[in-house]
């Protein structure tokens, strides 16, 4: 699976760069490297929401770095598991 | 610029002008609805049929200068998206008569054809264009050479066929097949094609007051007439950036870490390709993934100058500044790799250095970081020329022989002598541009026209090895130059 994360300045400063660096080890720890691919994104033109705009597939959430755990937990495994 | 149309750069540089001005200012999303006019006054329009398609055909072009896709509710993923309202559909039907046609007795042509499409009229044969194929088979036929193949000039430039058309005659660009390779965005009369662009975000990041570092590719030396290294950073600085690295020393690091790696792969027999020019990499990686294995492991100069800038200030957010659009994908596909956090082409810089007012100005002052090797790893056979340097460096006799692929269509037959494992070479350097990143499609200038400041500028470099260039880095940072 895919997981798609907006790089645009607006996201780089609500924390894309912190939220790629703890998915990245939450998969690595996970040893999903081979089910899960991360990918950077050109501007999702969702700036004023507050949280990151993340796309699993083509489903669209906005996350804060702090939420990645839980989301993992939640939206992430489910469909790795699925 | 000799090989793109003056109005479509000019319009282009426009936008982008535009564009980077109001995010300079940080009044973008104020003024954003008011560039069109700005742009077109009207009330006479220029090309298209009336002011508001040219207003319509602006909008889009900001889109895509933003960042995004040209139409809000089609959002795609493609770097190179179409402009549609731009793209004039080319109604043109791919295979016509000429008046060559002698009216034959023979009819080859119409015997050619599997489609019974061609009849023979009075002065000569014509095409049913309700029937015909496009096969290309009576083209081939003709004796006279008298019929004539009107491919649209996107279509023909694509070295991959990613380009076919919807019911509407529109362009539609395959991601799942484009290497962004920006052959089609060059080649487009209309200037329909566009990358997306990064240039906003990182204005909003300068302006924000990070520190903002520039990378800029060695085919940035007579881009910009006769300023030099030196001049360009004094620019860049300009800009808000907190300062400039060549990225001829991050081609001086791959020479070093392909040598190593080219010495081992050569001793077992196995062949290699370069990994430097990310078109060249996504075409190996969607046309022939069998052969990703063979890909050098060693990262691209730009990723290697993006880890030293990390080393030496961390929290910098680094900017790749060259001719290739091919690098947006690379830094997009590498987000875990340590990689540039965006990447930017010389027209984006030019229409920045524009929106601000820099003039560069070419001073006595010197910046040599890379090595001469390094400085041209950006021509056809420089990455080759860098390799074999550094095995002179490393006393190694290596009696390497390297396939130097010189565009798209030599690396793609090269990979399939590969695939095939009948190539001759043992190494294989890939290039997606013709001429190497010196004719980037990202490029402010051709390379017939940088030509001679890009000979004068290197006629004053040193004449510094690339290991002794990069000995005092590797000793301090211990920076990893393969992937993760």
């Amino acid at each position: 699976m895919e997981i798609t994360i907006c790089i645009g300045s607006s996201c780089h400063l609500k924390g894309a760069r912190d939220i790629v660096a703890k998915l990245e080890k939450i998969i690595e720890e996970k040893n999903l490297t081979d089910r899960i691919h991360l990918k950077g994104a050109f501007c999702m033109g969702k700036c004023s929401v507050e949280g990151v705009s993340i796309k699993l597939d083509d489903e669209l959430f906005y996350l804060k770095p702090e939420d990645i755990e839980q989301f993992f937990q939640d939206e992430i495994m489910r469909r790795v598991s699925a | 610029m000799l090989d793109k149309d003056a109005t479509i750069v000019s319009v282009k540089h426009e936008v982008l002008y535009q564009v980077a001005k109001h995010a300079f200012a940080g009044d973008l999303e104020e003024k954003r609805d008011q560039i069109p006019f700005d742009i077109i006054p009207g009330p006479q329009a220029n090309f298209r049929c009336c002011v508001y398609k040219e207003r319509e055909i602006i909008r889009q072009r900001i889109r895509v200068a933003e960042g995004r896709s040209p139409i809000q509710d089609k959002e795609n993923r493609n770097i190179v998206q179409v402009v549609e309202s731009a793209c004039e559909g080319c109604p043109i039907n791919r295979y016509v008569v000429t008046d060559n046609c002698q009216r034959c007795m023979s009819r080859k042509c119409q015997q050619a054809c599997n489609f019974h499409a061609i009849t023979i009229m009075r002065d000569k044969a014509v095409i049913d264009t309700q029937l015909c194929k496009e096969c290309g088979k009576c083209y081939q036929a003709c004796p006279y050479n008298a019929i004539a193949d009107l491919m649209r000039p996107c279509k023909r430039s694509c070295p991959v066929d990613a380009i076919s058309m919807d019911e509407n005659k529109i362009v539609v660009v395959d991601e799942n097949k484009c290497i962004h390779c920006g052959q089609c965005i060059k080649n487009c009369p209309f200037g329909a094609i566009m990358d997306r662009s990064f240039m906003v975000s990182v204005i909003n990041l300068i302006n924000s007051g990070l520190p903002v570092y520039a990378m800029v590719a060695p085919a940035g030396e007579g881009q910009f007439g006769n300023a030099s290294m030196a001049d360009l950073a004094e620019g860049i600085r300009q800009l808000g950036f907190a300062d400039m690295y060549e990225v001829a020393l991050g081609g001086d690091f791959v020479a070093d870490s392909e040598a190593k790696e080219w010495l081992e792969a050569y001793q077992e027999g196995k062949k290699m390709t370069t990994s430097c020019c990310p078109a060249f990499v996504t075409m190996v990686k969607k046309h022939f993934p069998q052969l990703e294995e063979n890909i050098s492991t060693t990262v691209s100069p730009m990723s290697a100058v993006a880890r030293l800038i990390r080393a030496e200030h961390p929290g910098a957010i680094t900017v790749f500044i060259g001719p290739c659009i091919a690098k947006k994908s690379e830094v997009i596909e590498s987000i875990t790799q340590d990689n540039a956090d965006y990447a930017l082409t010389f027209e984006e810089l030019d229409a920045m250095f524009h929106a601000k007012g820099v003039e560069l100005q070419a001073s006595n002052a010197v910046l040599q970081q890379g090595s001469i090797y390094g400085k041209k790893f950006g021509a056809s056979g420089g990455v080759t020329a860098a390799v074999l340097q550094a095995f002179k460096e490393m006393n190694a006799e290596v009696d390497a022989k390297v396939a130097q692929c010189n565009g798209a269509q030599e690396c793609k037959k090269a990979l399939l002598m590969m695939k095939v494992s009948k190539l001759p070479e043992d190494f294989i350097e890939g290039m997606a541009c013709e001429g190497g990143c010196v004719n980037g499609p990202g490029s402010v200038k051709a390379e017939m026209q940088s030509r001679r400041d890009r000979a004068a500028l290197f006629s004053k470099a040193d004449g510094r090895g690339i290991r002794d260039n990069i000995a005092p880095y590797y000793d301090k940072y211990q920076i990893s130059l393969h992937r993760k």
